[in-house]
């Protein structure tokens, strides 16, 4: 069942000068409610403005985002509910903080929807939680908290809003190996507990194996592809000439084939392609 | 959205007005500002429209950018007019009714005000719309150079302001972020009266400052890598250099100048 639907979506900046840009051009997609959905194109290729417009922060030229089924631009002064709805964390997230304590920055959203101050009380420890942050933290001042944690708050703040669909703009970026583990197996567990669907924009491709259902790749404003993370991977050479590759444990296996050994390519992840490899060794190789 | 503002409005071509010489056109303008206030009749007045008219047609800039730059002064212009309608009181009485009184001097004054605004307007934003912000800057600093001898750095001056003005555009996209961003947590930036509306600032101001500190500390470390020092002995990849053309057109100023002069002796004063 699809909870938004994307109609023919068009998007171009500065339109009638000499810098204008097609963001997007017609898109037409479906995202199924529950799932976990990674996108991914290189910079430029209108993934970012595309999530913009699913949560009604930027108006399409053209065509139509349904959320439920409902026109989210019926009626403009309703947007902001749109907001609640659709969360969106963006690149950078810890680049937002501005209040004084944790607390009150998780509490923003929740705050401006108009809840209780009980209800926000419950959101903002719930959210802190699945984010990992300890309570104590929660009276310090942004500003004390290290990168990872001030990232996590950030998330927190959105996640606090208990949206239907959350969608976040490279939550990993710029983390070392731990702190991007910890962000993927956060938000694994965040979806699993609440069963929100999520969108994923990433450069990683490793992340997108790890974690995602379906794969929507973006190139030049439109889609390229919107599959299984199988199905996407078996096209590696077609990703490749958008200037996008497998995750490298597929690339080795796709190389092992073309020496000769058969190995089922379509493995994406560590495990997978060990247990094949291992298979390969007689099972009990290492 | 911000995206749509383009930095120093600058509008890329390859006009005659672009091809001038940055500095030539710093005071080319500074020509301009005053030619507009010479015309003391309105043919003087007519000869600055025309010539300005000549000028935009040269530069080869769509007419709607030159709406674009007059409309956040048409405020400015109905205003002055309405004052010079209500306070200048010479020629026929047209219509009193109390302490309205308008008068066809008022009338002559209050339009002969507007167009000498708009031709200002016009002609000055001429300069950043045919010229990129460095080059203007770099111009600035050549003009600026015989400060040397009062101990005030010209480089300095020129480079703050290249730098100011190379982060314009960075922190418009940086505020466009967070008000995303900010958006996006239910931040209602479009309603509410005054003191909310204030209010709804702060969630913006707070990162944005943040992150120019951050940005300064930044800069200014990779500045100080590459052993920036200041201007002494540097020297410029871009040469500026005067061309024939430039001096011609300084003359074609100088010459309406003094038409405008001499209309301004063989017809009078018309406007007090």
């Amino acid at each position: 069942m699809a909870i938004i639907s994307v109609d023919n979506l068009t998007h171009t900046y500065g339109a009638h000068s000499p810098f204008e840009k097609h963001a997007i051009r017609g898109v037409t997609l479906d995202i199924h409610k529950g799932e976990l959905l990674g996108i991914i194109g290189h910079t430029g290729s209108g993934k970012s403005t595309f999530i913009q417009h699913l949560n009604g922060l930027l108006r399409p030229n053209e065509g139509r985002v349904l959320l439920d089924g409902v026109d989210i631009w019926e009626n403009p002064k309703k947007i902001r509910s749109v907001r609640f709805r659709v969360g969106m964390v963006f690149q950078y997230p810890e680049h937002q903080l501005f209040e004084d304590t944790i607390y009150k920055d998780i509490a923003f959203g929740p705050t401006n929807m108009g809840l209780s101050e009980e209800e926000i009380d419950r959101r903002v420890r719930q959210a802190a939680a699945y984010v990992g942050l300890d309570e104590s933290l929660l009276d310090k001042s942004p500003f004390d908290l290290s990168g990872g944690e001030k990232r996590r708050a950030a998330i927190a703040g959105v996640m606090a809003m208990e949206p239907e669909v959350l969608i976040l703009d490279e939550p990993t970026a710029g983390l070392d190996p731990r702190g991007r583990e910890q962000i993927l197996s956060m938000i694994q567990d965040y979806r699993r507990t609440r069963g929100t669907t999520v969108l994923l924009v990433t450069h990683s491709m490793e992340d997108v194996a790890r974690v995602a259902d379906r794969v929507l790749v973006m190139s030049d404003g439109r889609v390229a592809m919107l599959d299984t993370v199988e199905a996407v991977f078996s096209r590696a050479q077609e990703l490749e000439a958008i200037g996008l590759t497998v995750p490298a444990v597929t690339k080795t296996l796709m190389l092992l084939q073309r020496a000769g050994v058969t190995v089922d390519t379509a493995a994406y992840t560590v495990e997978q392609a060990t247990a094949q490899i291992l298979s390969l060794l007689g099972g009990d190789g290492i | 959205m911000m995206k749509d503002i383009t930095l120093g409005q600058y509008f890329p071509g390859n006009s005659l007005l672009h091809r001038i010489d940055p500095r030539m056109k710093l005071v080319l303008t500074l020509c301009f500002i005053v030619l507009v206030f010479l015309p003391q009749n309105w043919w003087g007045l007519l000869t600055v429209g025309l010539f300005l008219l000549l000028v935009i047609g040269l530069s080869r800039l769509p007419l709607r950018l030159m709406w674009r730059s007059t409309k956040p002064v048409l405020f400015l212009v109905l205003f002055t007019s309405v004052l010079n309608v209500l306070y200048v009181h010479e020629g026929v009485t047209l219509w009193k009714w109390g302490f309205i009184h308008i008068t066809t001097g008022g009338l002559q004054s209050a339009a002969f005000i507007a167009i000498r605004i708009v031709c200002l307007i016009l002609g000055s934003s001429l300069l950043t719309y045919t010229t990129t912000p460095t080059a203007l800057t770099d111009a600035i600093e050549r003009l600026l150079s015989p400060l040397k001898v009062i101990k005030v750095n010209p480089h300095e001056l020129a480079m703050m302001m290249t730098i100011a003005l190379r982060f314009i555009p960075t922190l418009m996209e940086e505020t466009d972020k967070i008000m995303s961003a900010q958006k996006a947590r239910g931040a209602d930036m479009e309603s509410g009266g005054l003191v909310q509306r204030v209010k709804a600032l702060i969630p913006i101001l707070i990162p944005l400052f943040v992150s120019s500190f951050r940005r300064a500390y930044d800069l200014a470390m990779a500045m100080e890598c590459r052993c920036y020092q200041g201007g002494v002995g540097r020297t410029r990849m871009k040469q500026l250099r005067t061309a024939l053309r430039d001096w011609l057109a300084l003359l074609v100023y100088l010459a309406v100048g003094v038409g405008i002069v001499m209309l301004n002796i063989y017809f009078g004063k018309t406007l007090k």
